[in-house]
């Protein structure tokens, strides 16, 4: 799994690439976190190049989306792939996040 | 066709007596497979094998070309047992721990999530199978249904590859039943996970299965999709599936053989 955080006016892009498991989802985690505990005001994370998620990266944004409504933060996710939106719909977290189809989208919400 | 279990010349004994004799079968990847056949017909040894908690007499089992019957290195195994989850047949939840312990046990035995991460896991999984709420109750405050759904919990917590379910319906009211057999459909369309049941369960086998494998006397005698097995001409299936009790007749030689132990 690779991570690339990318600080923009006004928001933070992470984008990750690769598969998000039990064993990698630490590091998104702690990337996450970190950025929780700058109060960053909106975070978008970009899963266009994911190949694979499990329970472990879908809890660990949940976490995070928790602790950044906490101050009122903003997480974001764009370019959910079919796969990850379908789990997404039965676990109703598709109702939890917001999702757009973009980085632009997301960010001029 | 990609086959997830590749089972070749499988034969095992339980002291003399064979229970299976040369198996041989393949189940296909992302679908669900039912393993079917009478009571003692070897289906719950063969599942024993696939799970890897018994090793074979001879032959072998690759699991997505990885042989978990292979001497020696038990590494392969290990690595395969982290990508399954089995439901048996009583649950086999442990009864001094709540669900939400019990969900989160293989979580926090095989990997290094922290807790926050594997509580949410956990409650995700009791969602998943109607029991939101239920974390703090502990097996025995629950109905034999909702025992089985707090198993398939558990054995979802690592988001396992390959499901497996020993008798599933066993010891349900038709209704809860019927509940569970969707659970397991809507689990397997959404995961698109292989699913493995051993069942002799008529509604179970026509509402779930893709595939069926049949054994009998511990050999296969049925491999094919659901449409096949209904409509095969083979008397051992048509007798299963018309619930057909077996003709036992015994020669007077025998007999004598079974009354007086020799």
């Amino acid at each position: 799994m690779k991570i690339d955080t990318v600080a923009n006016s006004g928001y933070t892009v992470v984008s990750v690439a690769g598969e998000i498991d039990m064993y990698s989802s630490p590091a998104l985690r702690d990337t996450l976190l970190s950025l929780v505990k700058k109060k960053a005001a909106v975070v978008i994370v970009n899963l266009k190049d994911i190949k694979y998620i499990d329970s472990s990266g879908i809890a660990t944004f949940v976490e995070a989306l928790k602790k950044m409504m906490a101050y009122k933060g903003r997480l974001k996710i764009v370019n959910v792939p079919e796969r990850v939106m379908e789990i997404f719909k039965f676990s109703k977290l598709d109702q939890v996040f917001d999702i757009y189809g973009s980085i632009e989208d997301a960010a001029n919400s | 066709m990609e086959n997830a279990v590749e089972v070749s010349n499988l034969v095992t004994y339980y002291g003399d007596r064979q229970i299976l004799k040369g198996v041989s079968l393949s189940i296909p990847a992302g679908m669900t497979t039912v393993i079917v056949g009478r009571s003692g017909c070897g289906k719950t040894t063969l599942l024993k094998h696939l799970i890897g908690l018994i090793r074979p007499t001879s032959g072998t089992i690759l699991i997505h070309d990885t042989d978990i019957t292979a001497e020696g290195d038990q590494s392969q195994l290990e690595q395969y047992r982290k990508k399954m989850g089995v439901l048996f047949q009583g649950a086999a939840l442990l009864n001094s721990m709540t669900l939400a312990e019990n969900v989160a046990l293989p979580l926090k035995e095989h990997t290094k999530l922290k807790a926050p991460v594997i509580d949410i896991i956990v409650r995700m999984k009791l969602d998943l199978v109607g029991l939101s709420g239920f974390g703090d109750f502990y097996p025995a405050q629950l109905s034999g249904g909702m025992k089985k759904r707090a198993g398939i919990a558990r054995a979802m917590a690592m988001d396992p590859k390959i499901l497996y379910f020993d008798e599933p319906s066993a010891g349900l009211d038709p209704v809860t039943a019927a509940g569970l057999d969707e659970l397991i459909l809507r689990l397997h369309r959404v995961f698109k996970m292989t699913v493995i049941v051993v069942t002799h369960e008529l509604p179970s086998i026509f509402a779930i299965a893709d595939y069926v494998v049949m054994l009998d006397n511990g050999e296969v005698v049925f491999v094919g999709n659901l449409d096949d097995f209904k409509k095969s001409e083979k008397p051992i299936v048509k007798a299963f599936l018309e619930r057909r009790p077996e003709e036992v007749s015994y020669s007077p030689d025998n007999y004598f053989k079974i009354i007086t132990g020799t």
